[in-house]
């Protein structure tokens, strides 16, 4: 071959030219560099109204947690002034002098509403995290199980037709009927079968995506069904589990006065025992503060953490990044 | 054309065989379900609080307190109960001891030395068959005071009792929930047997009513018809979910939902005896009770058998009555405005009314739901003046407005949010682009091609709002006193009537169960591609 090539009268360097190497890497395509969650902050900063709603959160929780801590409240601690009770904020301010624990006027007991307010407060919002925690835990572990394993599905399924069956009240009462209603029996009772529906939620989610073509082709090429979960289904679902966290966190608080209002819950003063035990004064004329106030309060609760976890819920989306 | 015809025979096939396997499946996890029920209320739950309420249990001393215990236990169905009294009745039932004899052998003695010697005979005899019937014997000697003196409640006693197990319990309850009626029921009564009659004697006979009367059987009415809906009643076959213990007492799950409620009706009917008077007893209802006849006067002049035990006609609807009412006014009510509120959400993304609406079903999801029930309580008494509490005597339809709207609400914001997802999810399909580039316009698209993909998923949960209006709601029904039957779950609960939980178990079940079931033919009736055949996984 060379010689032949020698017999055309090229000198060597004619036919073979050393190749530029850094034109090569010219040619290279880099990409910006991406952070998934500094971009999911970045997408979620950019309204503002998201700034005002965590502010506000901040707030909430600020006073939930902290309040309790730097001013002392018992709430029978007027139970004997029979002329401390069931105030208006403008009697309470008149007979107490003004102090923050008195604008929205005095309980049944002759406490402090805005206190007995933060102090259910925070048992609630506590109780909702942990809930939500352990069955967040807890169903998404076993729902992308559950949908990644045909023999697991079909057991799986029947036993949530059967759990689906027995009333969740029924769950809940038993559990406070067998242990006293304190918050962790409360948090037993809620997460006892709470995490199934998470669970089956999420399950649909991975039957979904597990069978669209890119997962195949990872199949095909060998990748663990392990890895094929944690590096190609998880980040999917990112997003997924924040909106669902989204409603459960709420779903909770919003279940716990439920559950204190049909005379089944927390022997603690929860925000839920404070609804119920004020309900008579919602139609005493003058007695409104006591029943709305925690009212309103456990509504702007819910609907911060609604919100805020929609908004991340979105944000936490790689679509809406660009 | 026969080819199509056999396709469908075919797939009307696969569907059946499909709805029985599905059915079956279904009937195991209602009979688990149930199962799990029991084992949390009768092995779970502890046994003394039954008597945190009861104030005959705080007056009790001694050994009465301890029967007084295994009796209330045996009532509320978790053990058995047998005394040594019945043992000896049991006997004398059998014929192997004289009435001289067993009220020789009868009083037992302060403690096991102190009986005399024919009674010692006759307590081996009871234990040994308490051994070989698996009861567990108990022999409380007497409290004495001050050397004799029996003390309060203090007499000796003898019993035995015996755990049922869970097993035994599930078989059977399911053998008992249908109750037929047959002419054997009474043990002792002449003419035994079943008459049919063209007139029905509660109407005096002249009347052209078909009926069956029957004789020896429970009830006397075994078919009549009347003018209450659905006219045609029958008693052959009563369903016998659990009696109530707490809740209504010594009453049947199924009657506590499905009689009705208020005040008395009072017509002028006429007795087999042949009085006629103002009353507002249901001859219809006539059941038998032994000797009841002779018992009183005022019976035996009214009743020419002892078929006397009548319920009485009233002005207001049952438990089930009220809920389904409400409820379903309100199902109707939501699908009329969440399914085109969703719609026009959808086909305005991004507009006015979509920020409105999403406004508004956000307030609803995280709002809890006692919150807003309790506002629109407040606004429409304070606003519109509508009555709050729900009066059965009342004949005003105003008190139904609230409790539906409250009911309304809530499902209204759902429906809009899952069709308006639904629909803007079918916009970005191939299809929706391909119609768009065919030429047709925005209107069509949306109502010919996306809302009919759209409503699939929707309609699969109106047998599910459907049967569910009949359980009732919880909380609506607590806060405007709608006695309806929502509550009777929790009011069961609190009053630890077991008989009640398990019963109200089972109708949930079976309710759900049968909305999961219609939910899905009824989707594969609108949408053809939806097949159970061959459901890929």
């Amino acid at each position: 071959m060379k010689e032949d090539l020698k017999n055309l009268g090229y000198s060597e360097e004619e036919l073979f030219k050393p190749f530029d190497n850094s034109s090569l890497n010219s040619e290279k395509i880099t990409a910006p560099r991406y952070s998934y969650w500094q971009s999911v902050f970045r997408v979620f900063f950019k309204k503002k109204i998201n700034i005002v709603i965590l502010s506000l959160l901040a707030i909430i929780i600020l006073f939930a947690y902290v309040y309790p801590l730097i001013f002392e409240y018992d709430p029978f601690a007027n139970i004997m002034n029979t002329t401390a009770k069931h105030l208006s904020p403008s009697k309470a301010i008149d007979k107490f002098g003004f102090s923050l624990r008195y604008i929205l006027g005095t309980g049944s007991s002759g406490q402090p509403t805005f206190d007995a307010i933060w102090y259910g407060s925070r048992i609630s919002i506590s109780l909702a995290f942990v809930c939500a925690a352990i069955n967040m835990t807890v169903g998404v572990i076993i729902g992308s199980i559950w949908g990644f394993s045909k023999k697991v599905d079909i057991f799986m399924t029947e036993v949530y037709n059967v759990i689906g069956n027995v009333p969740y009240l029924l769950f809940i009462s038993v559990m406070v009927m067998i242990f006293t209603a304190n918050f962790w029996t409360m948090v037993l009772a809620m997460t006892a079968t709470g995490w199934l529906g998470i669970a089956y939620f999420i399950r649909t989610q991975v039957v979904i995506i597990r069978d669209r073509e890119y997962n195949l082709a990872s199949k095909c090429l060998g990748t663990s069904t392990f890895k094929i979960a944690i590096k190609n289904i998880l980040p999917f679902m990112t997003s997924v589990i924040v909106t669902l966290l989204a409603t459960e966190i709420p779903s909770y608080i919003s279940y716990e006065v439920f559950l204190s209002y049909i005379g089944m819950g927390l022997s603690d003063m929860s925000l839920g025992r404070l609804i119920y035990a004020s309900e008579s004064a919602m139609v005493t004329p003058g007695w409104g503060f006591e029943f709305w106030s925690p009212v309103a309060v456990s509504a702007i609760i819910t609907i911060v953490l609604y919100v805020v976890g929609q908004n991340l819920g979105d944000a936490s989306d790689p679509r809406s990044h660009m | 054309m026969e080819y199509h015809a056999l396709l469908f025979n075919e797939r009307v096939n696969y569907m059946t065989k499909y709805l029985i396997n599905r059915i079956i499946r279904s009937c195991v996890s209602i009979v688990i379900a149930v199962g799990i029920v029991m084992l949390l209320i009768y092995s779970l739950m502890d046994r003394n609080l039954i008597f945190k309420n009861d104030a005959l249990f705080t007056h009790l001393n001694n050994n009465s307190k301890v029967v007084y215990k295994y009796q209330k236990w045996e009532e509320y169905g978790y053990l058995d109960y047998m005394t040594y009294q019945d043992y000896l009745n049991l006997l004398v039932a059998n014929g192997e001891l004289t009435e001289a004899v067993k009220n020789e052998v009868s009083t037992i003695g302060y403690e096991p030395s102190k009986d005399s010697k024919l009674t010692t005979q006759y307590i081996e005899s009871f234990y040994d068959y308490c051994d070989q019937n698996g009861y567990t014997p108990q022999r409380l000697n007497a409290v004495t005071q001050r050397g004799t003196k029996v003390a309060d409640g203090g007499k000796p006693q003898l019993f035995a009792y015996k755990d049922i197990n869970l097993f035994v319990r599930l078989f059977n309850y399911f053998g008992g929930i249908l109750k037929f009626d047959d002419i054997n029921y009474v043990a002792d009564i002449e003419n035994r047997g079943l008459s049919f009659t063209l007139h029905d004697p509660v109407y005096g006979g002249e009347k052209f009513s078909p009926a069956i009367i029957g004789n020896g059987t429970y009830h006397k009415y075994l078919v009549y018809f009347d003018n209450q809906f659905p006219y045609f009643h029958q008693n052959l076959v009563t369903v016998n979910l659990g009696t109530s213990y707490s809740v209504n007492q010594g009453v049947d799950v199924f009657s506590t939902m499905t009689t009705s409620q208020g005040s008395y009706v009072k017509s002028l009917i006429t007795y087999p005896s042949g009085l006629t008077e103002e009353s507002a007893d249901d001859l219809h209802s006539a059941t038998y009770i032994k000797g009841s006849q002779k018992s009183s006067y005022f019976l035996q002049s009214r009743f020419t058998d002892d078929y006397t035990n009548t319920t009485v006609i009233k002005n207001g609807k049952s438990k089930i009555g009220y809920s389904f009412s409400i409820g379903i006014i309100s199902v109707i009510i939501d699908y009329l405005l969440g399914v085109p509120l969703g719609i026009i959400m959808a086909r305005k993304k991004d507009s006015f009314i979509d920020q409105l609406g999403s406004i508004y079903i956000i307030f609803i999801i995280a709002v809890p739901s006692l919150a807003y029930i309790f506002l629109f309580k407040a606004i429409g008494s304070a606003a519109f003046g509508l009555p709050t509490t729900f009066d059965v005597d009342s004949l005003s339809k105003a008190m139904y407005v609230l409790p539906i709207i409250s009911l309304s609400l809530p499902s209204i914001a759902n429906l809009m949010k899952w069709i308006r997802r639904y629909m803007i999810d079918q916009q970005n399909l191939d299809y929706v682009k391909f119609a768009r580039s065919g030429g047709l316009t925005e209107n069509e698209i949306f109502t010919k091609h996306i809302l009919k993909n759209a409503i699939i998923p929707i309609v699969h949960g109106i047998p599910g709002s459907i049967l569910g209006a009949i359980t009732g709601a919880i909380i609506t029904e607590r806060v405007y006193v709608v006695p309806g039957a929502g509550n009777l779950l929790t009011k069961a609960i609190n009053n630890y009537d077991n008989g009640v939980i398990v019963g109200v178990t089972l109708f949930y079940a079976i309710l759900s169960v049968a909305s999961m079931v219609c939910g899905d033919i009824l989707m594969s009736m609108i949408d053809p591609r939806i097949s159970f055949t061959s459901k890929a996984r």
